[in-house]
């Protein structure tokens, strides 16, 4: 079941690429680096607007203006942010594949996370528009919230499922 | 004296309790995590509206004020969980020169993200945002960046944390 899978992580680890990164002295900090700058304009971007939606936080723009705003950047830190977890992925693809933690992560989360975060930034031009938004808006600002603290989550257990922990 | 309370800090009952049990060790973990997600993408966010990068139909200040309070209330939280999860090895980080030096960096960026609130009101003048405050913008940037860096480091380096 799933052998290409597999497969594929295993040719992923025997790429030149993950090789030279595990064998360097001084890559892994720099691949952490970009996956994290990543994470911190993809998921803090997330999170504004869902926070907007639910009414937390300041009221200085409505939730219409701040998605259109931060629309470029979100996408942004999303492709530096999958660019760093796949180099991560890679140096060590076959031990994460078997981490339940990580197939959690990867495989559940992440999927669903960004789903719902196309419809709530789609739909954010419409729930936005004025501070009065409806429950439907709250309460799809406040899942996706919890949805990416979950994908942290999952992010962090994943060392103690691990019997190679990395 | 500073060996002694950093001692008396590790062998701390509720910093033991924390730091032993997986449930609230991983919450740490999480929350710290998160809570820079939400400081440095606000932050860095405000310095690419000034660099002129993002988001140019909305005026800097406007942004600087929706955002911003995500900088400090991130910044505090993560600063808390952080402090949790160092008293638990503090003995092992009073010698760590690459952990003494992460915080040296967190620390200004911080005093930069301040410099840069309090100044965009001043810089945020139309028709062109001031030169000074893209050269602000760049250092707060690559300062944050830095930051991030000197926290991966600690345990890539080190072994600690």
């Amino acid at each position: 079941m799933h052998g290409w899978l597999f497969a594929f992580c295993r040719w992923v680890e025997n790429t030149p690429l993950a090789v030279s990164i595990l064998e360097s002295s001084w890559a892994y900090p720099y691949v952490q680096l970009t996956h994290f700058t990543g994470l911190s304009l993809w998921v803090g971007t997330n999170v504004y607007l869902d926070l907007r939606l639910m009414g937390v936080g300041k009221k200085r723009q409505t939730a219409a203006q701040l998605g259109e705003e931060l629309f470029t950047w979100n996408w942004i830190g999303f492709c530096i942010a999958i660019t760093g977890g796949f180099l991560l992925f890679s140096i060590a693809a076959m031990t994460y594949y078997r981490n339940p933690a990580f197939r959690t992560k990867l495989g559940i989360l992440i999927p669903i996370g960004i789903v719902l975060h196309i419809v709530v930034q789609r739909k954010a031009r419409i729930w936005g528009q004025t501070d009065n938004v409806p429950a439907i808006g709250k309460l799809a600002g406040l899942i996706e919230f919890l949805l990416w603290l979950s994908v942290v989550t999952a992010a962090v257990l994943i060392p103690y499922f691990s019997a190679d922990p990395s | 004296m500073i060996e002694r309370l950093f001692v008396w800090l590790q062998h701390n009952w509720l910093i033991v309790a924390l730091n032993s049990s997986v449930v609230s060790a991983s919450i740490l973990e999480v929350v710290h995590y998160f809570s820079i997600f939400m400081a440095v993408g606000a932050t860095v966010f405000v310095d690419l509206r000034l660099l002129g990068l993002a988001a140019r139909r909305q005026p800097a200040t406007q942004v600087n004020a929706q955002l911003f309070p995500w900088v400090w209330i991130g910044f505090s939280l993560a600063v808390l969980s952080g402090f949790l999860m160092f008293a638990a090895d503090a003995t092992e980080y009073l010698h760590n020169s690459v952990f003494h030096r992460k915080v040296e960096v967190v620390f200004l960026a911080a005093v930069l993200a301040a410099v840069v609130q309090v100044n965009v009101a001043k810089w945020d003048r139309p028709p062109a945002i001031a030169g000074r405050a893209k050269f602000w913008a760049v250092v707060s940037l690559l300062v944050w960046v830095w930051a991030i860096l000197m926290g991966v480091n600690v345990p890539a380096l080190t072994g600690v944390g």
